[in-house]
Order: structure tokens, then C-alpha cells, then sequence
């Protein structure tokens, strides 16, 4: 009887066991695997807005992508070629007009505290513009594959890859995360499948040798 | 101890015992001390901590972007920008690598007319001194740190002291011959009323000048043409290895002798030598002479010239034996050449004379548009050590040279120099001179600078930065304006002397900017320089040389291919470089013929005393064959101050051994036994020598990694081939087959041929007949590669790391030998042995015939490599030190950094194929022939390397290996390599030579 009991307990807490572990078991990952990774960036950049809303491309800051290995985060400067001008966004600048209009004053000139951080690194103080002050934007790093890895993003954007393919869709994203586990078994599914179906209708060759990414 | 005269290679006098020994340590089953319940727990440590290791977070890594890109940045993307290489005063033209703003690399740059694309190990090398964390970084006084504003202050005090009170202002320097910095110096000068600008160079090439005064009216180096000559003798020159311009040399050389192109015959090379040189390791016939000979040789060989030509010249001695040489230099006059390079200006009359009777000058040897490369006075450095001793100078200013090291009495001459009121050292690092400096400035690097320079009269070449200075350093050229009260930028100074002087001696560019734009663009111009009209050539300067035989051992100092002077004693890859002939690393040593040695009873690594005028030296000996039986050859360029640093190089293990020698330095400076005679430094020297009873440890690789197939390992029917083949001159040129034939047979395959190579097929020839070891190409690679420095111990544990060594063969009985090197790197064989014994998968073959090494998969088995026939795989028995982040700024980013227990080799620079391959698909074309060039190809003077797609059947490697020179090394094993040599062409056989001259 008490054997039996305790059968029961064991298989009960056992069951227990499995399930818990199996409802965890999205989470378990290889060493090295950052899926979902998504750290807060020094400024709350949103591509949702950008890419998604707007419409910008995707090579426009990450130009990079064509000619180097590395797609690059945009230098400052690729900013301010709008936000030269775009200080904040649409709706506060109505609202203040309105405001202004309801008190009868000049419109009050308004900056976005977050587009203020990179006015504040190009050194471009609404008080006192000072270029020497400049700093530049220490971003965070999402898509971070390990050293001895060597992606190279122009073989891709020229065969016709989309960016979406890897990046999943950043045009939604508020702040980007890893969508993809960006592990090898993963890459080389992808080179696997293009060599058969091809690159949005070209055949390509995508070789799935070793010293491709490795040397 | 001698070898059998056969036509056997060999690479050691210990062959085969020492050949034979693949383990350097015996394997001892019994000293392992592990018992099994240590053994468990040791390893449960290990896999408990592998676990918790792979638990932790990956570093959270910053992407910081510029603010505004510079246009011609794109980061990820490499900048090449013209300069020119300053390793040493042979001024080569280089493109230097730039990514993300940091120098990572030098090539050779292929456009400039005298180095041809060629850049020699020293040279590639330089890079590291960049971010050398022992480059002085301020201004020094006194050596303690000290500020810009403090030195100009009390310098130009002083200075304008010295002015007022007409004291002496001295410029020591090594050859200047860049325009702007020689008119910076001369104005500096001119503005006191007792100044001079002194030249040496710590190797001297002054008695050249000086017998050209002598004999042309005019002191210059002339410019040799070693590609127009069609026989060349050559008098202890070694142009090949480190005289005077190297490269150029080399490729020049090459040029004359290249079988490929159709050139009626390749040039004729004599080499009289007393030790055995990088040159007459090339030559077609090799003479022993002793030092004390070249100058009665000479003489001799005018004779037989001048009686050719009619024209009278006493010779005493038996010229019987030079009739042939003489014969061939008449029947190639006005394209033959005679060089010398003994620091002896009767000699070198003599030497012009020869040249002179030929009628070579202005063909073979231009002196109206001369060499500018060596312009030392050693006559002016004797004054002006008279000078010191006297008392007479106040201010002395050092660039360039380190006089209390390259020069002997260093004690009496630093008490000279401390004695000088103001002595001004411009030196980049704490070296002995500058320690007795009152002030140093230091100098920026070359890749920091604006400059230019001169090599040959009117081919002019810039120097631009290629990134920001890194510490707080000024260019010499800024100090000098600065203590003018004229401050201005070192580009103002350079283009503002370009603009009046060089500008107008062109006519092509009609503007400034334009000409300016191009050049800084090209690196590289040539002037339409008006030639200075030749001298009439004064025969009464020449006087015949008796013959002075002594029985005594003569000290020949040489400048070694790696070290040369000893100004790059601080760079490590030099150091571990194996010298191209004796294969010694990390150390300088006293080579002595096998006989001598015999005779002075003493073995490889026993010390012996040699006891000269004013010094003595204790080096371990060093058996040479092929050196001349009186002579005691030693390196130059050991044993400095600056070698210090490698006390603590190596990795640190329980059984490790220090790098350095007991006095804390590397090898044992020379210097003391150089002399400066009758105004000229003198680098022979009657020497006693003498057994010191000790032994000194010696890390010399030529014995590591040997590769053959032994007898009972021979293949069934197959017959084992020489590793090093070879095939006369005539043969070749007959065109039906060059060389031995040996039997083609079956091989059974383990593969079928179900892999066939679609689309690339890479593979590389290596012209044997072009390589002369330089060995430019091991510190290309190291560079390219980012493979690490181990240390005198590890080495001698044969746990060297360079993925590409040249194998040094001799042939003959060990007292003349022949030489032949042999690069040898991964042979990236079809049927690679590495690949199939590999547990994990970790080398495998690639669609493009690759033998892929993947660093992650490995975990270092070490079967591949015991399993390599060609012994090229290297493994990472420790994580080398790379802790210093200002020395990690030369590692290139495009190739991972190896750690511990991983084993690595040669990829063919996979990853300039995989940047070249993506560069061509961008732009939609396919990869052209030549577009990928490996590291060593692109470094190699002698174009010896070439790379290239083998399924493309014009490609120049596929030519290559059509050629009817080709084989392949342990071709009898089947294992089908991707590399193809080219066979040796011997001019003579070994027999006819040894006729030749008994």
C-alpha cells in the first residue's frame, strides 16, 4: 500500500516534472544562442516608425550592406540629413501650434528629448553649438555573431536576399531584436534550400563550404 | 662529418640521425604520473567548468559609428594609399593596408619602377613598429619625460648660443636622400656659422664611393642594372640578401633569368664569397675566397680583361683558373657587370676598372643618374669622432643611426659624447645613444609622416600617414622648423619643397595640384632629371693588389636578411624569421666551415672565444658548410638594448626557458669588432679563436619538419623521387622533357571521382629557379596571418608557428655545396591525409580544392598533423601573449586569432579569395586572373609564387603547370597537391663545376 502511494507521488511529481521542463524547454538553447535578444539602445530608436511607417529603406542608413561586409550603423550624420530639419514629431509640432494659436504667441521651437541626444553628440547644443563636445552614439550591438564567424553582407544583398530574411520583420519592431537564432545549423538550412529553389527566382550558388564563413 | 659527393639533397651534417627524429622529445609513457583517480577528478573539474562556462551571457559588444563618415571610409572595407617603406634606405614603394584607419598591412606596390611590387621581410615587418608599446611616446630630457614646449625652449637657448659664440653644430646621420629632408637639414645648418651634416651607415658601402671618386672624378654609388647584365661576378656582394637595395635587385636579377619570357639566355652569376650568402646560394658557380683574397682575385680578373681588351695590367699569380670567367665577361662586354662589395677602396678601383674595360658603365652601371641609396662617409664619421675627442663640437644632433651600438670603443665614444654640451637624439626608441642624450625628440613612424625620398637620381617617391600619431611624437622635419622659429606642418614643409623643386623638373602636369594629387596618388614619379655628364675614367687611380694570404682565421661581420643592422632588433617577427641559410632563430653565432671546426675541435652550440684587436666575443658556433676553412662569420645587429624586451616573450609554462640569454639579450653585438681604419669601416678582421669550454643553446629549425618517404615506406612499383629536383640549362631548352623522368604508374584511389571541381579550382605554382629565400614571404604570411611569435624555447622545441617555412637543401660534400630553397606551406592536397584522420570533422575539403581547417570544429587531436607528409601544420600549444591592445592593432580583422589547442596552416588566404570573389559578384564580373594574390605572391620579389584558378586554362598558374619543369613534391604518395614546383635549371652540373675550379 504505501509503495503504492508513493508510486503514485513519484509518477505525479514526475509528470509534474516533464511538463514544467517541457513548457521551458523553448527556452533552452545552445551557448552562444542570443534569439530574442533586444537591449535597450542609448536612443530609443524606433525602426517601426522609420522603416515600417515611413517607409525609408533599409539600405539608405545601412548603406554598408553594398559595399562592405559589415551593413554598419548609419554615423550620425545620415540622420541629420532629415533631422536637420525634423526636430520632433508631427503631432507635438500641431499641438503646439494649436496652442500657441489658443495663446496667441509664436510657436515654441520643440525638440524631442530623444532626437536632443543626438543633437547633444554631434556637439550641436541649442545654447551653444559646440563641435568639439561631440561624441559619438555608443549603440548596442543585436545581431553579434561569434569572431571566428565572417558574414559578409554584400554576397547577400547582391544575390537578392532580403534584409527580412535574417533580421525578421524590423519594420514592426519598436526596438529591434534578434529574430533569428543566426546559429549555423541555421545558416547553412537557408544556403541548402538556394542552392534547390534559388534567391527570388535566380538559381544562385550558395556554398555551403566550411571556409565560407570560417578562416 | 662530410657528405658524400652525389647528387643527394640535404639539409643537415647530422642527417639522418637528426633528420629522423619527427619527436624532439623522447616519448615516455612512464613519466606521465597520473593515477586514475586523478585522472577522474581532474576531469570532472574540467567538464563541470565547461558546463558552468557555456552558462554565462555573451558579452554585451558596441557599435559605435562615426559621427560623419568620411567619404572614402566604409568600415569593413580595406584603403590602400601609396607611400614608402623605410625599413631601411632602399626606400621600396609600398601600398599600405588600411582598415578602419589603422595600417594593418604593406604590400609591395607594383607600379613603381625599382621595387616592382616586392616588398623583403624587413619590410614587411616594419609595420609592427607602429604600435611597438616601447616607442617612445614624448619628448625626453635627461631621460626623464618632458614637453615640446620645454625642448624647443632650451634647445633653441643653446642653439642660439652656439650661433652667437660660433661653436661647432654637427648632423649625425644615416643616408638622407629624401629632397625635402636633406634641404630642411641643409638650411637648418646654414643658418651657423661651423656646421656640418655627417653621414655613416652602419653598413657601409663608402669605399664604393670613395674608389668612384677616385677613378670618375665624381663620389657616387652607381645605379646597378642587374637586369641588363648577362653575366654578373660578384665579390662578397650579397645584393640579393641585404646589399644596398635588395628587392630591386631581385627582381632585376630575376627579370635577367626568367625562363618563361623569350630572352635568348638566362644571365651567367659567379659568386667569390668567403661565407656562404642568400647570393651564392643562387649562383651558378660558387668560389670560396678568403676576405683577405677578393682584392688580389680582382686584380687578377682585370688582368686577363685588360690583355683582352689591349690594354696593360699587372697581375702576379696563376690566373688559370678565372680564363673561363674572364672569357664569358668579354664575350658579354658592355652587358656584363662586376660588383664588389668589400669595404676596401683599392678593391673597388680595381672592380671599376674591370667594369670600365668592359665598357658596362652607363649600361650595367649608371653613374649619371646614381643610386642615392648609400651615401655614408666613413672618412667624415672618423673626423668627426677626431672632432669630439678634441672637444670641438657643442651641439651634436643623432638621426637614423645609434653610434654607441653600430660602432666599436662604445665606452670611449659615450664619454665623447657626454662631454658635448648638447647632444639631440631623434630617436623612436630608448636605444644606447639616445640613453646619453640630453634631449630626445622622438621621430614620428614612417606611416605617421610626410615625406620623400630619392633612391635613384630623379625617381622620386612620397611618404603620406596612413594614421594619426599615436603618441605624442613630432617628424624631424617639424622640430627643425620649429627650432628655426618657423614652425610649420611637415605637409606644408614637404609640398611647399615639392612645389619649387620637384614640380619644375617635370613636364607632364601642368599644375601643381594636379602633379601633387597624382603623385600622393601613384607614390611614385619620375623626373626628367638632366643626367650629370659622365667622367673621364682615370686609369692611373687603379693599382693592381698583391696577393696576401695568411693562414689566419679572418672575422667576416654580416648583416643578416632578417636583422641587417640591428635597427629592427625590437621586432620579434624578425627575430623569429630562421635565417635563410643556417635556419637559426632568435640568436647571432660564429659560423665556421665543417673543416675548421674539425680542426678547432669544437661542435654545433660549443662557445668559442674570438679574440680580435680590441675586443673579444663569445658566440656558439655554427657549422657552415660551403664557408671558406680561415674564415669566422658573425650577424651584426644582436645583442642591443633594445632586445631586452623579450625577457618575458615566451609563453609561461612550468618547463619554459627564457628568450633571452643570460646578460638579458638576444645574441651578442658584433660591433666591437668592427674597425674604422684609413677612414673606412672595415668589416674583416684578423681574428684568434679559441674553444670556451661552454655550450649555448641554439633554436634552429632546419631540422624540424623534414619531409621524405622512407625506403620501407616506398610506394609498390612507384620509386621515391628527390624532394628537390632539378635539370640543366640545355635540357631545358632542348624542350622535350626537363629533368628526370620517373615512371608513371596507377595509383589506386580511395576517392572516386565523384568530386569534381565546377567552378574554382585554386592552386599555385613555385618557380624553385626564381625563389632565392629571402624569406620575405614567412613574415608576409605571419603578418597577413596573424600567427603569433613563440620564443627561442618554444622553437626549440619545433613548436614554431610559421605557416609557410622555406626548406634549405644542400647538395654536395659539405665543403662546396649547392643550394636550393624550397618554400613549403599546405599543399592543399586532393587526397589530403590530414582530412581523413580527423575525428571531427575539423579539415575538410571545399568545392574549390581548399583544404579547410575550421578553428571552432577543432579540438586539436593533433592526428592531422602527425598524419601531414609535407609536416606544415602548426598547433597552438598555448594561448600566445597578446595583452598589449596597442600591439593587437596590427592583427588583421579579416582572420580569426587561433587560441589554445587548435591546430592551424596555410589557407592559400582564404580570405582574400572570399573578398575577392564577393568584390567580382558586386560588380558583376567574373574573378580575373591575378585578382587574388596570397600574401607571399604579393611580397615576392622574385615572383617565384603564382596563384590562380586551375580550371581557367589561361590563367597563369595553369600555364605554369603545363610547363614542362613541373613536379610535385612525395608526388609517389598520391595524394595529388595543389601546389606545383617548377624545377631547379642548373647552368652547370655539379660535376663540371667541381672540375671548374677543383
Amino acid at each position: 500500500m504505501k509503495s503504492s502511494i508513493a508510486t503514485i507521488v513519484l509518477a505525479t511529481g514526475l509528470v509534474f516534472a516533464v511538463l514544467t521542463l517541457a513548457a521551458r524547454l523553448s527556452d533552452v538553447r545552445l551557448p552562444g544562442n542570443q534569439q530574442g535578444y533586444e537591449p535597450v539602445q542609448p536612443i530609443a530608436y524606433s525602426h517601426r516608425l522609420h522603416a515600417g511607417e515611413l517607409q525609408v529603406d533599409c539600405l539608405y542608413c545601412h548603406s554598408g550592406a553594398e559595399q562592405s561586409r559589415h551593413a554598419g550603423v548609419p554615423p550620425a550624420g545620415v540622420c541629420m540629413n532629415c533631422h536637420g530639419f525634423v526636430t520632433t514629431s508631427l503631432g507635438a509640432l500641431r499641438a503646439e501650434d494649436e496652442l500657441a494659436k489658443q495663446e496667441g504667441r509664436e510657436p515654441r521651437k520643440l525638440i524631442s528629448p530623444e532626437l536632443a541626444k543626438l543633437y547633444n553628440a554631434m556637439g550641436l547644443d541649442e545654447r551653444k553649438p559646440d563641435p568639439s563636445q561631440a561624441q559619438p552614439i555608443a549603440w548596442t550591438k543585436v545581431h553579434n555573431l561569434p569572431d571566428f564567424v565572417y558574414f559578409d553582407h554584400r554576397a547577400h544583398q547582391q544575390a537578392g536576399v532580403r534584409c527580412q530574411t535574417c533580421h525578421g520583420p524590423v519594420e514592426t519592431m519598436e526596438r529591434v531584436r534578434q529574430f533569428e537564432s543566426l546559429s549555423m545549423g541555421w545558416c547553412v538550412n537557408c544556403h541548402r534550400q538556394a542552392n534547390e529553389i534559388g534567391v527570388a527566382g535566380k538559381p544562385v550558388n550558395a556554398s555551403i563550404d566550411c571556409a565560407t564563413c570560417h578562416y | 662529418m662530410t657528405k658524400d659527393t652525389t647528387d643527394q639533397y640535404w639539409k643537415s651534417l647530422n642527417e639522418p640521425q637528426a633528420a629522423g627524429d619527427e619527436f624532439p622529445e623522447p616519448l615516455d609513457a612512464t613519466r606521465v604520473g597520473f593515477r586514475r583517480r586523478e585522472f577522474l577528478r581532474a576531469a570532472g573539474f574540467v567538464f563541470g567548468g565547461a558546463a558552468l562556462s557555456g552558462c554565462g551571457k555573451a558579452p554585451v559588444e558596441r557599435a559605435i559609428p562615426f559621427l560623419d563618415k568620411p567619404e572614402e571610409i566604409t568600415p569593413g572595407r580595406a584603403v590602400y594609399y601609396a607611400s614608402t617603406c623605410d625599413g631601411c634606405t632602399a626606400a621600396c614603394g609600398l601600398l599600405v593596408k588600411c582598415r578602419d584607419g589603422r595600417s594593418i598591412k604593406l604590400e609591395g606596390d607594383p607600379q613603381h619602377p625599382l621595387s616592382r611590387g616586392g616588398l623583403c621581410a624587413v619590410g614587411q615587418a616594419s609595420i609592427l613598429g607602429l604600435y611597438d608599446t616601447q616607442r617612445l611616446r614624448h619628448p625626453l630630457r635627461r631621460g626623464q619625460p618632458s614637453s615640446w614646449e620645454e625642448v624647443d625652449r632650451i634647445v633653441m637657448e643653446t642653439l642660439e648660443r652656439v650661433r652667437a659664440d660660433g661653436g661647432a653644430v654637427r648632423f649625425l646621420t644615416n643616408t638622407v636622400h629624401g629632397p625635402t629632408m636633406r634641404t630642411a637639414i641643409g638650411d637648418f645648418l646654414a643658418d651657423f656659422p661651423d656646421a656640418r651634416h655627417v653621414v655613416y651607415d652602419p653598413l657601409s658601402s663608402s669605399a664604393i664611393l670613395d674608389a668612384h671618386e677616385r677613378t670618375h672624378g665624381v663620389r657616387v654609388l652607381p645605379h646597378y642594372r642587374f637586369d641588363q647584365a648577362r653575366v654578373i661576378v660578384s665579390f662578397d656582394a650579397d645584393f640579393l640578401g641585404t646589399w644596398i637595395s635588395p628587392v630591386e635587385f631581385t627582381a632585376a636579377y630575376q627579370s635577367g633569368r626568367n625562363l618563361e619570357v623569350a630572352r635568348p639566355e638566362p644571365s651567367y652569376h659567379v659568386q667569390f664569397e668567403s661565407r656562404l650568402s642568400l647570393t651564392g646560394s643562387k649562383a651558378d658557380e660558387r668560389i670560396r675566397i678568403a676576405p683577405g683574397e677578393v682584392g688580389a682575385t680582382l686584380t687578377r680578373l682585370a688582368a686577363l680583361v685588360a690583355r683582352r681588351a689591349g690594354v696593360s695590367f699587372e697581375a702576379s699569380g696563376s690566373t688559370e683558373e678565372l680564363e673561363p670567367i674572364a672569357q664569358r665577361l668579354w664575350g658579354a662586354r658592355g652587358d656584363s657587370l662586376v660588383v664588389c662589395g668589400a669595404q676596401d677602396a683599392d678593391a673597388q678601383a680595381v672592380c671599376n676598372f674591370i667594369n670600365q674595360t668592359l665598357g658596362n658603365y652607363g649600361i650595367t652601371l649608371d653613374i649619371e643618374e646614381p643610386s642615392h641609396q648609400l651615401q655614408g662617409s666613413d672618412r667624415e664619421l672618423a673626423t668627426l669622432i677626431q672632432e669630439l675627442d678634441q672637444g670641438r663640437v657643442s651641439v651634436l644632433f643623432i638621426v637614423g643611426v645609434n653610434p654607441l651600438y653600430d660602432l666599436s670603443g662604445s665606452e670611449r665614444l659615450e664619454e665623447l659624447l657626454r662631454k658635448v654640451p648638447l647632444v639631440v637624439s631623434f630617436a623612436e626608441r630608448l636605444d644606447e645613444t639616445a640613453e646619453t642624450a640630453h634631449f630626445v625628440c622622438p621621430d614620428h613612424h614612417y606611416l605617421e609622416s610626410w615625406g620623400d625620398r630619392e633612391p635613384v637620381a630623379g625617381t622620386v617617391s612620397l611618404l603620406q600617414p596612413c594614421i594619426r600619431p599615436l603618441g605624442d611624437t613630432r617628424q624631424l622635419i617639424e622640430s627643425l622648423s620649429a627650432w628655426r622659429s618657423a614652425p610649420k606642418a611637415a605637409h606644408e614643409v614637404v609640398q611647399e619643397h615639392w612645389r619649387t623643386h620637384i614640380f619644375p623638373q617635370q613636364a607632364e602636369q601642368v599644375s601643381f595640384q594636379s602633379f601633387w594629387d597624382k603623385t600622393v596618388r601613384d607614390g611614385c614619379v619620375k623626373l626628367d632629371h638632366a643626367p650629370a655628364p659622365a667622367r673621364q675614367f682615370n686609369a692611373a687611380a687603379v693599382q693592381p693588389i698583391p696577393s696576401a694570404t695568411s693562414n689566419e682565421f679572418t672575422l667576416v661581420l654580416y648583416p643578416k636578411v632578417g636583422l641587417r643592422d640591428g635597427r629592427h632588433a625590437y621586432n620579434p617577427w624578425l627575430h623569429e624569421l630562421p635565417d635563410p641559410i643556417t635556419k637559426v632563430t632568435w640568436d647571432n653565432y660564429a659560423c665556421l666551415s665543417p673543416l675548421a671546426a674539425q680542426q678547432l675541435r669544437v661542435s654545433e652550440e660549443d662557445v668559442i672565444r674570438i679574440k680580435g684587436a680590441s675586443s673579444v666575443l663569445e658566440l656558439p658556433v655554427v657549422i657552415q658548410p660551403g664557408q671558406h676553412d680561415r674564415v669566422v662569420a658573425v650577424a651584426l645587429g644582436y645583442g642591443g638594448k633594445i632586445t631586452e624586451r623579450f625577457a618575458d616573450l615566451a609563453p609561461r609554462w612550468l618547463e619554459a626557458k627564457p628568450t633571452v640569454a643570460e646578460n638579458g639579450r638576444v645574441g651578442t653585438n658584433s660591433a666591437p669588432l668592427l674597425e674604422l681604419s684609413g677612414g673606412t669601416l672595415r668589416y674583416v678582421a684578423a681574428v684568434e679563436l679559441q674553444a670556451a669550454g661552454k655550450r649555448h643553446p641554439l633554436a634552429c629549425t632546419q631540422v624540424h619538419h623534414n619531409i621524405r618517404v622512407p625506403e620501407n615506406l616506398a610506394p609498390p612499383g612507384g620509386e621515391v623521387r628527390p624532394v628537390i629536383q632539378e635539370t640543366a640549362l640545355a635540357e631545358h631548352q632542348s624542350n622535350v622533357r626537363s629533368g628526370k623522368e620517373y615512371s608513371e604508374h596507377e595509383h589506386a584511389d580511395l576517392w572516386g571521382e565523384d568530386h569534381p571541381f565546377t567552378g574554382h579550382r585554386w592552386a599555385m605554382a613555385i618557380d624553385l629557379n626564381a625563389c632565392t629565400g629571402c624569406s620575405a614571404c614567412v613574415v608576409a604570411c605571419q603578418v597577413e596571418n596573424n600567427t603569433p611569435v613563440v620564443g627561442k624555447d618554444e622553437v626549440r622545441r619545433s613548436r614554431e608557428m610559421h605557416w609557410l617555412r622555406i626548406d634549405r637543401y644542400y647538395q654536395g660534400d659539405g665543403n662546396d655545396v649547392r643550394v636550393a630553397h624550397q618554400p613549403m606551406m599546405c599543399q592543399h592536397c586532393e587526397h589530403a591525409p590530414c582530412e581523413t584522420v580527423c575525428p571531427v570533422l575539423a579539415t575538410v575539403h571545399s568545392e574549390e580544392g581548399l583544404n579547410q581547417q575550421v578553428y571552432n570544429r577543432c579540438v586539436g587531436t593533433r592526428y592531422c598533423a602527425n598524419n601531414c607528409p609535407y609536416k606544415v601544420r602548426r598547433f597552438n600549444w598555448f594561448d600566445y601573449p597578446r595583452n598589449s591592445t596597442l600591439e593587437n592593432m596590427v592583427l588583421n580583422p579579416d582572420v580569426t586569432v587561433r587560441s589554445r589547442g587548435v591546430m592551424e596552416k596555410c589557407t592559400f588566404c582564404v580570405q582574400r579569395i572570399q573578398e575577392a570573389k564577393i568584390e567580382a559578384r558586386r560588380q558583376g564580373k567574373p574573378v580575373e586572373d591575378g585578382a587574388i594574390q596570397p600574401a607571399c605572391q604579393q611580397t615576392c620579389p622574385a615572383g617565384a609564387i603564382v596563384f590562380g584558378d586551375l580550371n581557367d586554362p589561361d590563367s597563369r598558374v595553369s600555364q605554369l603547370l603545363r610547363s614542362s619543369r613541373r613536379y610535385q613534391v612525395l608526388e609517389e604518395i598520391n595524394v595529388r597537391p595543389s601546389v606545383g614546383y617548377l624545377r631547379l635549371v642548373r647552368q652547370q652540373s655539379p660535376a663540371t663545376e667541381g672540375e671548374a675550379h677543383g
